[in-house]
């Protein structure tokens, strides 16, 4: 094996069982932070997995956007939705039997699945060139093979998505609860 | 099965980190777990799509732009998400899933 | 085919439409008119029947052979192509018979009933009832198959249980109507039995051999008297068996020993009621039954031989206990009984060699509605004017109310059997069919019991019409109404002179019936005993003579026993009560209440309890629902994986 391949052998390793790791505190700690520090660490070896795979840009993105963007919010509804100190107690152990089983039972079927399908792989070294450009180039393509549609609809899905928190998570003032209590009673 | 990683293997290693996230679906009591555990499956996903790309058809980048839309929408349905939570933190001062049963019977 | 051949569905049908008519219209507006209405369609049906007898006779006069046939059939569930219960008309001589019987009498009951109803606020629901009646008894008298006659003998038995208990307030009333209801009912059981045995092994012969035979049904009774099913039934070594069973039904139905303690009973109901159903009509319809199926009964000679043993033992049973009775309707009701003995045995003596007692029977069936009737309605006309039916608080009636003293007198003369009366003629020829088919007992019964008949019906006649009035009731009494006086001279007309009609040239079984062969001294004895009879009985009560009472005194203990009718109301009571209630109908009603509807309620409260564990699952909570939710589909996948491998 060359080194390279070594590389990328213990690589994969290392920071696949770093993930699984970080990915089982994540849903087994008592505490949310660390279960959000896990997630955090869960989606940072995703980022190195892309890496892996000789897709940077995406992983930038990952690091970016995932981590930097949805973790601190997560963070940021943990602090805002906790009555105690941040502890949850154990959930019901026929739950987490039935959880368990579950968990099991679809990575075996599935497992198997994938096992049995045999798939065309051709597996080349890297994939093509400067992924950023080719990716802005794909995004504004307008032809049919083009995704600029679906970049629209999702900047329309983060205006929403936007606008609807705010409204759900808006506070009412005094007053104008009073004024509404006011008008129903009459 | 050689050690390697070739294509199986990060098969494989996409499903484990989904299946742990449907473990904590299942069985998180607060909601913010339940979140944090979808993001993972959504992580997950996303590892699929680049793997795919990468082995099956390595000549286009279609896989690479899934996940950039898969992080847009998981950022947007955190969003709202968090929304509810702390509207329902609110008025009921709790975050427990297990108290949300109002549809019991 | 004339009109009314075609027609002759009318017969029972107006009745019917009457019956809905008068019940659903017309009695609730006016009870008036629905006397009327009710009177006006038997007189029609009975006009039918009329026409009916005169064209059949026309068309086929005395002497001539006499064909049955069907007027008119109707489908009306097919089981097989052989097994149908069919709804029809038969015509044949005993029809015809029957059905002017019925309508006639029933015509002028009706017309009584306006005058004896007329103050009965009930009286609406009355004629309805009676009505009704007259259907039934229609019905049954042309059924063409045995399955109709049974469904209409069951109409008939509900219509006696409305009018019995016609006065439904009276406790003894509604409890004399379960009664007749319930014996009949349970003779019914082994008639059913009996039916369905001649059904199941007639189905079978009629697959067997006539595959080309259609239109014919195994309930058919032209296939149930027809040599080659007899044959075949007696060699299955049914044919006894099924004609026993039947019997069964008839004697329930005609109040033979031991099912004759409804009819007693059943005279609280009111008095026409009493005649039509329990004298004329109703209570004959056993007799007709025998009489139909007679080749069947006569092809299972034991069959036959049963009834006529239970006819005589009946006969002289009925008319030693009416010596003792003291209520006029309850003397009457047993006269009933002992002359229905009197049609059975008649019956079971013939063969079908010398069917001198199938005539005779019938013939004096056709005399005794007559005379019967007549006998209730003049007692109902006493019992309207004096208020009591005890004979002892009546008397002296005869120059009070001339015409019915008359009238009751030609019809105790005819039962007693007085020639020329009907009567006479009738009785005569029965007791020369049991001694020509070699019965000496049962000729000395029917003797004996036609001495006792006329003592105990003189008895009645002395105490209510002669001597001194014994009330103040009797002695302010005054004559009936005319629409009450009308239908006893028609009925006392029809007492005297129908024992002139040569019944043996209409009504036979096979085809000749000779002269009646026996020798004159049958009817001289006959006429001796009755003359003794009434002697007898002249001696005891036509004055104020003590000697009734001395007999009784010499009897005593017997005489308790007599007139408590022997105990067997008490025994039957006895074997219900105590044994049949505890012993038999507790632990089924046991059995009935905790296993069958136990059942019942143990599927109910378990799909109850899996409603229950099922909502369990229904928490309200959303990772309840994702767990079985994935789990589910995982396991699904599974199967159809593993299924389609």
């Amino acid at each position: 094996m060359s080194t390279g391949d070594f590389v990328y052998t213990l690589s994969f390793y290392l920071f696949g069982v770093i993930a699984v790791i970080a990915a089982l505190v994540a849903v087994t700690s008592n505490r949310i932070l660390r279960a959000a520090v896990g997630l955090a660490v869960t989606l940072v070896s995703g980022a190195a997995f892309y890496i892996l795979l000789n897709y940077d840009f995406i992983a930038a993105i990952q690091v970016l956007v995932y981590v930097g963007g949805i973790v601190v919010l997560i963070i940021y509804a943990i602090m805002l939705t906790s009555s105690s100190e941040l502890v949850e107690s154990r959930p019901a152990s026929l739950r987490k039997a039935l959880a368990f089983l579950a968990a099991i039972l679809f990575f075996v079927f599935s497992v198997t699945a994938i096992l049995k399908t045999n798939f065309s792989v051709e597996s080349s070294e890297s994939p093509p060139g400067e992924i950023a450009a080719a990716l802005g180039r794909m995004i504004l393509d307008t032809s049919s093979s083009g995704y600029v549609l679906p970049f629209e609809v999702i900047s329309l899905l983060l205006l929403a998505a936007a606008i609807g928190a705010i409204v759900i998570a808006r506070s009412y003032s005094p007053q104008a609860t009073g004024a509404e209590k006011g008008k129903r009673a009459a | 099965m050689s050690l390697f990683p070739g294509f199986m293997h990060w098969l494989v290693l996409s499903t484990i980190l989904f299946s742990i996230g449907i473990y904590g679906v299942l069985c998180r009591k607060s909601a913010l777990g339940v979140l944090i555990a979808i993001e993972l499956m959504l992580n997950s996903a996303a590892i699929n799509f680049i793997v795919f790309n990468r082995f099956i058809s390595p000549a286009t980048l279609d896989g690479a732009l899934m996940v950039i839309f898969i992080i847009a929408v998981a950022a947007a349905e955190a969003v709202v998400a968090m929304a509810i939570f702390v509207a329902i933190f609110r008025s009921r001062k709790t975050v427990d899933v297990n108290k949300f049963n109002t549809m019991r019977g | 085919m004339g009109f009314v051949f075609e027609h002759s569905w009318l017969i029972p049908a107006l009745p019917f439409f009457s019956f809905l008519i008068v019940g659903l219209i017309v009695s609730p507006l006016s009870r008036r008119a629905a006397g009327v209405v009710a009177t006006l369609s038997i007189f029609a049906s009975a006009v039918l029947a009329c026409w009916l007898c005169w064209e059949y006779f026309h068309l086929y006069p005395p002497g001539s052979h006499q064909p049955t046939f069907v007027a008119w059939n109707f489908e009306w569930l097919r089981y097989y192509q052989f097994l149908s219960v069919n709804a029809g008309v038969l015509v044949d001589p005993p029809a015809i018979l029957l059905m002017v019987i019925v309508t006639v009498v029933s015509a002028f009951i009706h017309l009584y009933s306006i005058g004896y109803m007329a103050d009965d606020d009930g009286s609406g629901r009355y004629f309805t009832y009676l009505n009704l009646f007259t259907f039934s008894m229609l019905g049954l008298v042309v059924a063409p198959n045995i399955l109709q006659m049974y469904i209409f003998w069951e109409l008939v038995g509900i219509s006696s249980f409305l009018l019995i208990g016609f006065y439904y307030k009276k406790r003894s009333a509604v409890a004399a109507s379960k009664k007749a209801f319930i014996v009949t009912r349970f003779a019914d059981v082994f008639f059913l039995i009996g039916i369905l045995l001649l059904g199941y092994h007639g189905f079978q012969i009629l697959s067997e051999s006539g595959a080309g035979q259609t239109g014919v049904q195994a309930f058919d009774f032209l296939f149930l008297n027809h040599p080659a099913t007899l044959s075949a039934l007696a060699d299955r070594g049914i044919l006894t068996a099924a004609c026993i069973l039947i019997f069964i039904g008839a004697a329930g139905k005609s109040a033979m020993f031991p099912l004759h303690i409804w009819l007693p009973d059943a005279m609280e109901g009111p008095t026409p009621v009493s005649a039509l159903i329990h004298a004329a009509t109703m209570v004959v319809a056993g007799i007709y039954l025998v009489a139909r199926l007679f080749a069947a009964f006569a092809a299972s000679g034991t069959a036959l031989l049963v009834a006529a043993y239970v006819g005589a033992f009946t006969c002289l049973f009925a008319a030693v206990i009416a010596c003792t009775q003291n209520d006029i309707k309850r003397v009457l009701a047993f006269s009933t009984l002992s002359q229905l003995g009197y049609m059975m045995f008649a019956l079971g003596v013939s063969t079908m060699d010398n069917p001198l007692g199938y005539t005779a029977s019938l013939f004096h069936l056709f005399t005794h509605a007559f005379f019967k009737a007549l006998l209730f309605l003049g007692a109902g006309a006493v019992i309207h004017a004096v208020h009591t039916n005890e004979i002892w608080s009546m008397g002296g009636l005869a120059k009070r109310m001339p015409i019915t003293h008359i009238t009751f007198l030609i019809a105790t003369l005819a039962i007693v059997g007085v020639p020329p009366l009907s009567g006479f003629f009738s009785k005569d020829l029965i007791l020369a069919a049991a001694l020509g088919n070699n019965h000496p007992t049962i000729f000395a019964v029917g003797l004996l019991v036609a001495g006792i008949t006329a003592f105990y019906m003189f008895r009645i006649y002395f105490v209510t019409f002669w001597g001194k009035a014994r009330s103040e009731a009797s002695k302010s009494a005054h004559e009936a109404p005319l629409v009450m006086l009308v239908p006893l001279i028609v009925l006392a007309v029809f007492a005297a002179v129908s024992g002139f009609v040569p019944m043996g040239d209409f009504v036979r079984a096979g085809e000749e019936v000779g002269e009646h062969g026996g020798s004159i001294l049958i009817p001289i004895l006959a006429a001796a005993f009755g003359l003794i009879g009434i002697t007898v009985a002249w001696l005891f009560y036509s004055g104020e003579s003590p000697l009734s009472q001395l007999v009784v005194n010499r009897l005593g203990k017997a005489y308790t026993i007599i007139s408590s009718k022997f105990y067997i109301d008490e025994i039957y009571l006895f074997v219900t009560q105590r044994i049949i209630f505890p012993y038999i109908g507790a632990p089924i009603a046991w059995f009935d209440r905790h296993v069958v509807d136990g059942a019942v309620n143990l599927t109910a409260n378990l799909t109850r309890l899996g409603g229950v564990v099922l909502s369990l699952l229904q928490t309200g909570q959303a990772q309840t629902y994702g767990v079985w939710l994935v789990n589910g589909a995982i396991v699904l996948a599974l199967c159809i994986w593993l299924f389609t491998k």
